[in-house]
């Protein structure tokens, strides 16, 4: 899945040099001071500095980590841990350990949601085990424990009764050395890594959020690798001899419709929505490239989403479907759509969007606003039309959080007012779920039923984007669980 | 002098107490929750669970008076508590501290560069206006205060670091990373200075004492710096006073196209983030400063200025 996306990941070759030094820029800052249970939570995992009991493979299952195997033992889980594994600061990774680190971040103030609201209790459970109850049996909990969310630490980083000491407290292939507020931070490699080494001896994280200015850097050489680049500058790193690589994001872009009251309450007006809009042409053209076209709600990204390409317009069935609803010509129809501006390309797609719905004979008059004044109004079902950015996953490769929230009657993140007890029904069934398989097999469903009842449009999917310059070996995780910065070997 | 800067420093404290209210009020006039954005941007949920929210609401002490509020914060703030970040969880102290310190060394030196760079080519232009000099700076002043700094910003970087490759193009802590950043910050207030020293040392050199001093035989250098250039020395000292704040917690552009951790970048991140103690107390320092350098600016204004000086001692 992902290899076909990848248009390569070899920097600029050259010899791999393991003693060298990498600086990268990444693109948002650690806002929360590198705090597990904050919104960017995983960037320690994500750093190849902290670890968790589990990761996932490429099929998005779960793999081991600090936990070898696992096993469902009634409402708990037994995890057994891996042998000889040692924290940063030289102390051994015991049952203990484990507990004192899971049993802080689930007792903060509002713990990561991979644990949140399940009763998650942690105990050791013999020499080399620890043993996961909850109030019901969990059927995801080794996916659960991938998220970055529940790094592990060593005991004496937690011994400071606040925020844990993330600072040679780990136990992955990087050393985390010297923190530098937003701005930076210093990497050394851990010579006493369990598993394969880093590729670098040392790397300095700059964070810098012009996109403009991470593309600028890696053309002067100030840096080796870069995430997050805006198609515009692709060709110009490309030319200046950079490696580009591209690959998909949990991400969809949804045209979400209020099922709530007219007109989208009608089935056949959010099916001419659906027909009107080209879908290919907004992702090819509009973004140029930067997003792929949607089918439905799940992207390349995970390995149960839609691998074929949805259809381009077809005005003159969305013309028939209105005409059907009791629109047309005579009777026109009007909505209000709202976006907003954080995500740069809502409003350029909201600009084609009317003009493409304008064809069908719908006019759409665009509200460029605050999301978090919009907000309480969508989710309240004040509005026409929503154009949102969403990420399918949450914090862990499992889609049921995001199809309970967004999709099931009365949700509370329910924006579309999709209500509908077939679905609901569906999802149900995922609470007793443990197969992987079976249940990537019922998001494939859910999806296939969202798009069936035509609840919104799912427009596109973003890519995501890295650049390499004097550095190799990126291999890109769409699921974000792998880290990013362990497999990078400076390159002369 | 001394009594000048007394009776003017006097002001600030009213002046301040006054900036407070109004650093307090706003923030919560925009009618954001700031208990959901803290949650949000701590645990990524869309839309927190309620009884979170009530509770995280409650720990902040948002859910009290807002009059208890401002004057709980007021007290801590002359206690010299500052709190610690709703998002970072950081004192904020030290958060806003270490970016002032930052943002302040940008500004001096932005301002030294902005005043050895204007003043004397203002002065040099208006030793001859309408000569190939004067010509020549004044195309330049025009489009130093003509183009703005994220235009100029990657262009610097264009030819410096990614052509010539002698700068780095962003970054902080190693003093090649000060020179970019400190080019497009002086770019404006110097442009702006040389266009003010050459109007007014022109009007200067064209009066009748100076025509004199010319005939007594002052030589050109001793005209224009000690008759001319010198009088506007009080209006670059304006200037100077005026861009000090708007430096200090205003250069959001160049901090985030250069990746610097300074104020403006750490204001911006605060705002978005409805970080409030971080607004609160970076903004009332940008107040502080703009409210001093209001003060300093106009006792040196006097200072140098022979009628004004003349008028405070007969006061």
């Amino acid at each position: 899945m992902v290899a076909l996306l990848v248009a390569g990941c070899g920097g600029t070759g050259g010899t791999p040099d393991a003693e060298g030094e990498l600086a990268v820029a990444l693109q948002f800052p650690p806002r929360a001071d590198y705090a597990f249970e904050a919104d960017d939570g995983a960037r320690l995992q994500s750093l190849g500095v902290a670890e968790t009991l589990t990761t996932v493979d490429d099929q998005a299952r779960p793999a081991p980590m600090l936990a070898t195997s696992w096993e469902q033992q009634g409402d708990s889980w037994r995890f057994t841990l891996r042998e000889g594994v040692t924290f940063h600061d030289g102390t051994p990774l015991t049952p203990e350990a484990v507990v004192t680190a899971l049993s802080h971040i689930a007792g903060v103030e509002a713990p990561p949601r991979a644990i949140r609201d399940i009763g998650f209790a942690i105990e050791a459970d013999g020499p080399d085990a620890v043993r996961i109850t909850t109030d019901e049996p969990d059927p995801i909990m080794p996916l659960r424990m991938s998220s970055g969310n529940l790094g592990i630490l060593a005991p004496a980083a937690y011994a400071g009764g606040g925020a844990p000491d993330y600072l040679r407290s780990a136990t992955g292939p990087f050393v985390f050395t010297e923190a530098n507020g937003t701005e930076s931070a210093v990497l050394v490699r851990n010579e006493e890594y369990w598993g394969e080494k880093a590729g670098a001896a040392r790397i300095t994280v700059r964070y810098v959020e012009d996109p403009q200015a991470r593309a600028l850097a890696v053309q002067a050489g100030d840096l080796q690798f870069a995430e997050g680049l805006p198609q515009a500058q692709l060709e110009q790193v490309r030319s200046a001899g950079a490696e580009v690589v591209e690959y998909p994001n949990a991400r969809t872009v949804p045209l979400q419709l209020n099922q709530a009251r007219p007109p989208f309450a009608d089935e056949r007006v959010r099916q001419a929505v659906t027909a009107a809009i080209d879908r290919p042409v907004l992702a090819e053209q509009v973004l140029a490239g930067g997003a792929a076209p949607a089918a439905d709600l799940f992207g390349a990204a995970v390995p149960w989403g839609a691998s074929a390409p949805p259809p381009g317009a077809d005005v003159e069935k969305a013309r028939q479907l209105l005409a059907e609803a009791g629109y047309g010509p005579e009777k026109p129809l009007t909505v209000q759509l709202w976006t907003f501006p954080n995500r740069p390309e809502l409003p350029t797609l909201a600009n084609a969007i009317q003009a493409m719905l304008a064809e069908a004979g719908i006019r759409v008059e665009i509200t460029v606003g605050d999301y978090q004044a919009q907000e309480p109004e969508v989710l309240a079902g004040n509005y026409d039309m929503y154009l949102n950015s969403r990420s399918y996953l949450s914090d862990f490769p499992d889609a049921a959080s995001t199809l309970t929230s967004d999709y099931t009657c009365g949700g509370s993140y329910a924006i579309d007012q999709y209500c509908n007890p077939a679905y609901d029904a569906l999802i149900a069934k995922l609470n007793g779920t443990v197969d992987p398989d079976e249940r990537q097999r019922m998001f494939t469903e859910a999806a296939g039923m969202l798009t069936a009842d035509a609840v919104g449009v799912m427009l596109v999917h973003p890519l995501n984007t890295a650049v390499l310059r004097g550095a190799t070996g990126f291999t890109p995780d769409p699921l974000q669980i792998a880290p990013i910065l362990p497999q990078l070997t400076p390159s002369g | 002098m001394t009594a000048l800067l007394l009776r003017r420093l006097l002001v600030v404290p009213p002046v301040l107490l006054a900036a407070s209210v109004l650093v307090f009020a706003l923030p919560r006039m925009v009618g954001v929750d700031p208990a959901r954005a803290v949650l949000r941007a701590r645990t990524a949920e869309a839309v927190p669970d309620p009884a979170t929210e009530a509770r995280v609401r409650a720990e902040l002490g948002l859910d009290a008076p807002a009059v208890e509020q401002y004057l709980r914060w007021l007290g801590a703030l002359l206690r010299g508590d500052l709190g610690h970040g709703y998002v970072s969880q950081n004192p904020v102290a030290a958060e806003v501290g270490s970016a002032a310190a930052v943002s302040g060394l940008l500004t001096v030196l932005a301002l030294a560069l902005a005043a050895v760079l204007g003043v004397p080519a203002g002065a040099y232009a208006a030793r001859r206006p309408g000569g190939r000099l004067d010509r020549f700076l004044g195309a330049g002043t025009i489009a130093g205060v003509a183009v703005p700094e994220f235009v100029l910003a990657p262009c610097l970087v264009l030819v410096f670091a990614v052509g010539l490759g002698v700068l780095p193009a962003v970054g902080w802590g190693d003093p090649a990373h000060l020179v970019l950043p400190v080019l497009v910050l002086a770019a404006y207030p110097a442009a702006l200075a040389a266009q003010l020293v050459r109007a007014e040392t022109a009007g200067v050199l064209a009066r009748p004492h100076v025509l004199l001093a010319r005939a007594k035989g002052l030589g050109e250098h001793a005209v224009l710096w000690r008759h001319g250039a010198r009088l506007a020395t009080t209006s670059v000292t304006a200037l100077a006073g005026m861009f000090v704040s708007g430096l200090l917690g205003g250069a959001v552009v160049v901090e985030v196209v250069f990746g610097i951790p300074g104020l403006g970048r750490t204001l911006h991140r605060a705002v978005e983030a409805q970080d409030l103690p971080v607004v609160q107390a970076g903004t009332l320092l940008v107040v502080a400063v703009a409210v001093l350098a209001g003060v300093l600016v106009e006792v040196l204004a006097t200072a140098l200025d022979p009628v004004q000086r003349g008028a405070e001692r007969a006061r």
